[in-house]
């Protein structure tokens, strides 16, 4: 089992500089000049061939992918083409509130879409059943962004109960937790429609089991059966489901974080892409795919404690 | 009796003081935080050499002070600003500048602030005049800047300006904004995201991706300012900013430049919609030395087809603003759609002869270009009702849609036959150089900028209206020059497309506001937020 997470962490390595190179090309392949981007239309072409040259975008291709390699090993992201900033400082200010807004939102969505789930397969075909399930189609149905903006009508701007505009305090917790509410309850939803769809199916397949069937028959409790044979049997495609749309959440969180203006790396590299921002750009992705390969560890690790028949050689 | 008069007077002074200062203070909202949203993830630059972004005017506008500014609200007026006068000589070489005494420099790393004397002006004279640490370094070719003494600059041209060509280099408008040489160099690059000036507001912090927060300058030289702070926001997502004004977190928003949307702020309670100039110009540029455009009949057909009257009924009336001639009719030398008539260049909208004059050029079917277009609305939406209505002449027009960043870069690679362009430029002599001047033309000119027509016919024209001193002559020039483009159809302008902010009907600019060069409602020293 360590072995094998170990294994899993110096796999990320080779991935993570595919990734890299795969994201320094892409940039700069793709059309636009930071320099006319950071200068505006108004800056004479004098001015954009002296910016370029002062920004490095002169050098060939391989020189500048050297020293932006070089620069990512020794842990040195360089500094933003455009506002100079460290971008080590860029991200490790927006870093937290994207940090708390997946999280918390995988919380919210495992949390409830877990039980609900759950509670609909029991209820199979029962009106709870019927609600449950419009419910989760939904939240699959409905983008992130606009999910956002109807939440923000409906309790700021009609209920005044929660802020829209940022991301809060974070050294102040009850700031902190307004400002991280509606943004969180945004992703959670769409979570929680995923995983309460597959929670249903996954049950309804075990308890269609022979041994469930047993179970019953031999006058077990149902909240035994339940608990003890039907969840932890169901919980693998459960647990494979949050990894995958755990994924699917980051990715929705870059709009989110735009909606609600939360100044966090989604709004960082949204920004960065605009004004082709290359040095800030290749970092956010760089720590995106990071997470993806994160999270993906940990669903593949977890399996091991759901179900104790995997053994990873 | 004198003594009881006098006595009498004074009580009467004083209660009419109180009654006065009371009846201000009760207007006056007791929290006097104003709060902007931009649409903008972020910051780009707040030195004011390179700013040009709308969002980082703004902060640049509240930060620093020019020689000379543009009047609040009113572009058409210059009044002091940093100087106190300013004399030409007779020669018109040599502009002098009086600066004031006692203007304050904002506080800076560990400096507390300093006066504000002709070193400093000559210094971020010489900055901005400088490729190397500025955007507008073009604009002050043939300048050269001197401190006379403590108080006094002198400035010489190479060749005698006129006034209207001269004051916006010294204004409060991009090269002409007045650094503090301290600031600049003990902060190096950070002066960047920490502007040191000596405007109505300090800076106070900036988080990145977030906003800029400014504080009062107490020591304002015309008045502590009755906002006590602002904040910056950077947010760019129209609906989030809609939905924060609603919400009472912003005062003050950034709108879209669509009559639809101001519509529907219209009917938003408590909230003003502001509608102001200068705009930008809407243009399509035709490139005159490639495919069929070549040929001027061509070029006369595309004009004969696009209807300004459909264009502006599709953005909007309240929005935009038929424009004639390469200059707006706004700024000295534009053309009045009266003029362009009389002229016989209005080219009203006339399909059948369009098509005519598409056959006599050995295109009866037509023709089809490529063209790239970016995703900003306020470019696609025209350039797409342009297509539309030049395919009713069977000119088909194959769109590529792009991002805001890659049309800049491509329109300068010279992808485009037909280029959609908007923007502002302070005076006639900037809009026909960029434009027209052969030197401009994009790739292949001396100096390759904006001339996307590859146009070479005005030069002439410009250099002379450059040099000449008298205001009436060199207008003349420069209406000669935009009724020369009418005439060889160098480009075909649309509109002006106006500004469009919505606010908080509790807050008063302090001014009238009809246009600005700041690009967005400039908040100054009167600026203030009255009780509900």
């Amino acid at each position: 089992m360590i072995s094998y997470t170990v294994r899993r962490i110096l796999l990320a390595f080779p991935i993570m500089l595919a990734v890299f190179t795969l994201v320094f090309l892409l940039v700069r392949v793709a059309p636009g000049d930071p320099a006319v981007a950071a200068l505006g239309d108004y800056a004479s072409q004098e001015a954009v061939e002296a910016l370029r040259e002062k920004m490095g975008l002169n050098e060939p291709i391989w020189t500048q992918y050297a020293r932006s390699l070089y620069g990512f090993i020794r842990g040195d992201l360089g500094s933003s083409l455009i506002t100079d900033e460290p971008v080590s400082r860029q991200v490790g200010t927006a870093l937290p509130y994207t940090a708390e807004l997946t999280l918390v939102g995988i919380l919210f969505g495992t949390l409830l879409g877990i039980p609900i789930g759950i509670f609909t397969a029991l209820k199979r075909n029962h009106t709870i059943d019927y609600v449950g399930r419009a419910f989760s189609l939904i939240g699959l149905s409905i983008p992130a962004f606009y999910m956002g903006v109807l939440l923000m009508i409906a309790f700021s701007l009609n209920l005044k109960l929660f802020p829209t505009v940022g991301g809060g305090d974070l050294s102040n917790l009850g700031s902190n937790l307004r400002y991280l509410f509606l943004p969180a309850v945004t992703l959670g939803i769409i979570m929680m429609a995923y995983i309460t769809r597959m929670t249903r199916s996954s049950f309804l397949n075990v308890l269609q089991e022979d041994y469930v069937r047993t179970a019953r028959a031999k006058g077990l409790a149902e909240r035994v059966v339940i608990y003890g044979h039907v969840l932890k049997n169901s919980i693998i495609p459960i647990a494979s489901v949050i990894g995958v749309y755990s994924i699917v959440l980051i990715g929705d969180s870059v709009m989110t974080e735009v909606v609600f203006s939360r100044p966090g790396l989604g709004k960082l590299m949204v920004g960065a892409m605009k004004q082709r921002d290359y040095a800030t750009l290749q970092s956010v992705m760089i720590i995106y795919a990071t997470f993806v390969v994160v999270i993906n560890l940990i669903t593949d690790i977890s399996y091991v404690f759901f179900d104790p028949r995997i053994r990873y050689n | 009796m004198y003594q009881k008069l006098l006595i009498g007077f004074l009580v009467f002074s004083l209660l009419i003081g109180v009654f006065v200062g009371g009846t201000w203070a009760q207007t006056l909202a007791a929290i006097q935080i104003l709060r902007i949203a931009f649409d903008a993830a972020d910051l780009k630059t707040l030195n004011p050499h390179y700013a040009a972004a709308t969002m980082d005017r703004a902060v640049v506008d509240m930060v620093f002070n020019g020689l000379v500014r543009y009047k609040p609200g009113d572009i058409a007026q210059f009044e002091p600003d940093l100087a106190e006068s300013y004399d030409v000589s007779a020669d018109g070489l040599t502009w002098t500048f009086h600066l004031r005494k006692g203007v304050m420099f904002h506080p800076y790393d560990g400096n507390d602030g300093y006066e504000l004397t002709a070193e400093d002006v000559v210094y971020s004279l010489n900055k901005s005049a400088n490729k190397e640490t500025s955007a507008y370094a073009g604009e002050y070719t043939g300048l050269s800047f001197a401190a006379a003494d403590k108080y006094t600059v002198e400035i010489t041209c190479e060749n005698a300006l006129s006034p209207s060509l001269f004051l916006p280099k010294v204004a409060d408008y991009a090269g002409g904004f007045i650094v503090c040489k301290g600031a600049v160099e003990a902060l190096g690059k950070g002066f960047k995201t920490h502007p040191v000036g000596t405007g109505p507001f300090m800076f106070q912090s900036y988080s990145p991706m977030q906003k800029v927060v400014l504080v009062r300058n107490e020591k304002y030289f015309r008045g502590a300012p009755i906002l006590e702070r602002v904040e910056v926001w950077y947010m760019a997502d129209v609906n989030s900013r809609k939905v924060g004004l609603g919400t009472g977190e912003l005062d003050l928003i950034e709108g879209v430049r669509e009559q639809l949307w101001v519509n529907a702020m219209k009917s938003e309670a408590n909230t003003a919609i502001d509608v102001f100039g200068p705009g930008e110009t809407e243009v399509e540029y035709l490139n005159a030395t490639a495919g069929p455009l070549k040929d001027i009949r061509v070029r006369q057909a595309i004009a004969y087809a696009i209807d300004r009257n459909e264009l502006l009924a599709f953005i909007g009336t309240d929005v935009a603003t038929p424009q004639y001639a390469a200059v707006p009719p706004t700024l000295a030398g534009g053309l009045t759609k009266a003029e362009v008539e009389e002229a016989g260049l209005l080219y009203d909208v006339d399909r059948d002869k369009a098509k005519a004059l598409l056959a006599e050029a050995g295109y009866p079917n037509g023709f089809s270009l490529d063209a790239v277009i970016t995703e900003r609305v306020s470019y696609r939406r025209p350039y797409e009702n342009v297509q539309a209505q030049l395919k009713r002449v069977g000119i088909n027009l194959n769109l590529q849609v792009v991002d805001h960043s890659t049309y800049h870069s491509m329109i300068r690679d010279d992808v485009n036959p037909i280029v959609h362009y908007e923007c502002w430029r302070p005076n006639a002599d900037v809009f026909l150089t960029r434009f027209y001047h052969s030197d401009s033309i994009v790739v292949t000119g001396a100096k390759p900028d904006t001339n996307f027509s590859h146009y070479t016919g005005i030069d002439c024209l410009i250099e002379s209206a450059r040099v000449e001193l008298n205001p009436t002559i060199q207008a003349m020039l420069w209406k000669t020059a935009a009724l020369k483009l009418l005439e060889d159809v160098a480009s075909y302008p649309l509109y002006i497309l106006q500004f469009v902010f919505a606010r908080r009907s509790v807050v008063d600019y302090g001014y009238e506001l009809q246009s600005t060069l700041a690009l967005y409602p400039q908040i100054n020293e009167l600026t203030r937020i009255l009780k509900k």
